[in-house]
């Protein structure tokens, strides 16, 4: 086995007590720091994927994204200026209304843990805020509201509306949480949704590189 | 003559002649004026007695444990003897006067006395130290989450001698949410290792000691540990969501374990609801489900809704069914 597919390993496997000193040995072998980076951006992908399937729960998924951002502090000095955050800014947050946070944070990490840089605006999130944070922050390619409950629903909406006739462009809005579906994204005019964190991930990428 | 609802209820579980649905939760008197504080009011904010802060914002449906760096009660695992102190309950007859003249008043031929307990044991890590670092704990400290888990368990333990002593409870409703809508929050296997061995002691204690009935209170997914529920002891699942398969586990498990739910909160408990849809609702569960190791029932977890009428009005589509189907 070369070390970066023990990099990939690893991480899967979620020791992120042995990722950093794979991800130094695979360095030392003369491995690409970029190239690093993406074995571990897929092993996170095959982490998120598992967790759709069932076959991996909550303390999996943050055990492997943790591994990974351990080996990431190892690569951040030589990675300065390469094109990893060539995915944008992805700005996330509950909506108004709603304090669940447990859904959002998975879903920032793995939208992270696929190579975006991640602002997370917390829990309770006005439409106004959401606006806010896409004029201030740079290069935001993705805004995502999530909310649990059935009663902020109406906030979801909101945001979404707010979001899309602010007049700012670049972005793509997507929405999810329990009581979210595909068929209610499109209602409320959302550019996608994912039904777990897994999925949010996969969906993120695929419409920041449309 | 009509059975009694405790009897309707034995009928319904033991696979016998129940003579209508069980009725959400009419065959349970539950006893909620314990000395420990529960809950704050909507708009406010509470330490509890192990420390955790807990808010209620104002137009919220619920309380949410409070986890920054400053109200966090555990702030590392490996030191959780340095942090976690089990309070001391009052156990004078002053504090107990008014769950036990609550308990007494209640007719046992009629109902079930039943003692509350909430959280449990799993909702207790993460309220303590944060729902990313209790999972996450699991891998990285588990002999410490042992010793943790050891030490919750015994603190219910303790507060189950009190309950048992005061009101000679008949059930026990036990509230512990185990997922999310579609998956368990840990895998079957560490429910196995770390938290089948302290229900298994609590439900058994309980058994052990008079209470007949366990109900346990899980709004959410959890299919795939039914058979530790019933290794643990609990007679009825309470909050069983339709992500389950309803139907498919009272197959399954029905005769072991019975369920109650199946009409999820969500679904019918909003601002805009409207009798059509729990009448809809209801009417869906009462026929997939049957009539036997099944309890229609909203998902959440006590006798009441968020929004006022919703909880009646789906007492009343129950009756309904029962009338068309016994």
């Amino acid at each position: 086995m070369t070390k970066i597919t023990e990099v990939k390993a690893k991480v899967e496997a979620g020791k992120a007590k042995l990722v950093p000193g794979l991800v130094q040995e695979a360095l030392d072998e003369g491995s690409a720091a970029g190239d690093i980076l993406q074995a571990m951006i897929d092993s996170m992908g095959v982490v998120g994927e598992k967790f759709s399937a069932g076959e991996v729960f909550v303390p999996e998924m943050l055990m492997a994204a943790k591994a990974m951002s351990k080996g990431v502090d190892v690569l951040k000095p030589l990675l300065t200026g390469t094109s990893t955050s060539s995915l944008g800014t992805c700005v996330i947050g509950t909506v108004q209304g709603d304090l669940h946070d447990i859904g959002k944070n998975l879903v920032a990490m793995m939208i992270e843990s696929a190579g975006f840089k991640v602002v997370d605006l917390g829990v309770d999130v006005s439409a106004e805020k959401f606006v806010n944070a896409v004029k201030e922050q740079e290069n935001v390619t993705i805004v995502a509201c999530s909310g649990l409950l059935t009663t902020t629903l109406p906030a979801m909406k909101e945001a979404v509306q707010t979001l899309k006739t602010s007049g700012l462009t670049g972005f793509k809005v997507i929405v999810g949480g329990a009581p979210v579906s595909q068929e209610m994204a499109d209602e409320i005019g959302a550019d996608g949704f994912a039904p777990d964190a897994g999925s949010a991930a996969v969906k993120a990428k695929e419409l920041a590189s449309a | 003559m009509m059975l009694t609802k405790k009897q309707n209820l034995m009928e319904t579980i033991k696979g016998g002649n129940p003579d209508r649905f069980v009725n959400q939760y009419e065959f349970m008197d539950i006893i909620l004026e314990v000395p420990v504080r529960l809950m704050c009011a909507p708009g406010t904010e509470m330490k509890n007695d192990w420390g955790i802060t807990f808010r209620w914002p104002e137009g919220q449906l619920g309380q949410f444990p409070v986890h920054d760096e400053e109200h966090k009660v555990l702030k590392d695992i490996t030191e959780w003897r340095k942090y976690v102190k089990a309070p001391v309950i009052d156990n004078t007859d002053e504090a107990w006067a008014a769950a036990v003249a609550h308990a007494n008043s209640i007719d046992r031929n009629e109902q079930f006395v039943t003692a509350f307990v909430a959280p449990g044991v799993f909702e207790m890590c993460h309220h303590l130290m944060s729902m990313e670092d209790a999972l996450m704990a699991l891998y990285e400290e588990p002999e410490a989450m042992h010793e943790l888990i050891d030490y919750l368990t015994d603190a219910e333990l303790n507060y189950a001698k009190i309950l048992i002593d005061r009101l000679h409870p008949d059930a026990l409703f036990h509230h512990d949410d185990w997922g999310s809508q579609k998956s368990s929050f840990i895998s079957p296997a560490m429910f196995e290792e770390f938290y089948l061995p302290a229900y298994k002691k609590i439900y058994g204690f309980y058994k052990a000691n008079g209470v007949k009935l366990i109900v346990h209170h899980s709004d959410s997914y959890a299919a795939n540990l039914v058979p530790y529920m019933i290794e643990m002891g609990i007679d009825i699942w309470q909050g069983v969501m339709t992500t389950n398969n309803t139907p498919e586990l009272i197959k399954k498990y029905g005769g072991q374990i019975s369920f109650m739910g199946d009409i999820d909160s969500g679904v019918v408990d909003f601002p805009e609801w409207t009798p059509e849809i729990v009448d809809r609702e209801v009417e869906r569960a009462c026929k997939n489900c049957g009539k036997l190791y099944f309890i229609p029932n909203l998902t959440q977890g006590l006798n009441f809704s968020s929004f006022p009428g919703v909880y009646d009005s789906a007492t009343e589509a129950i009756d309904k069914m029962s009338k068309e189907m016994f």
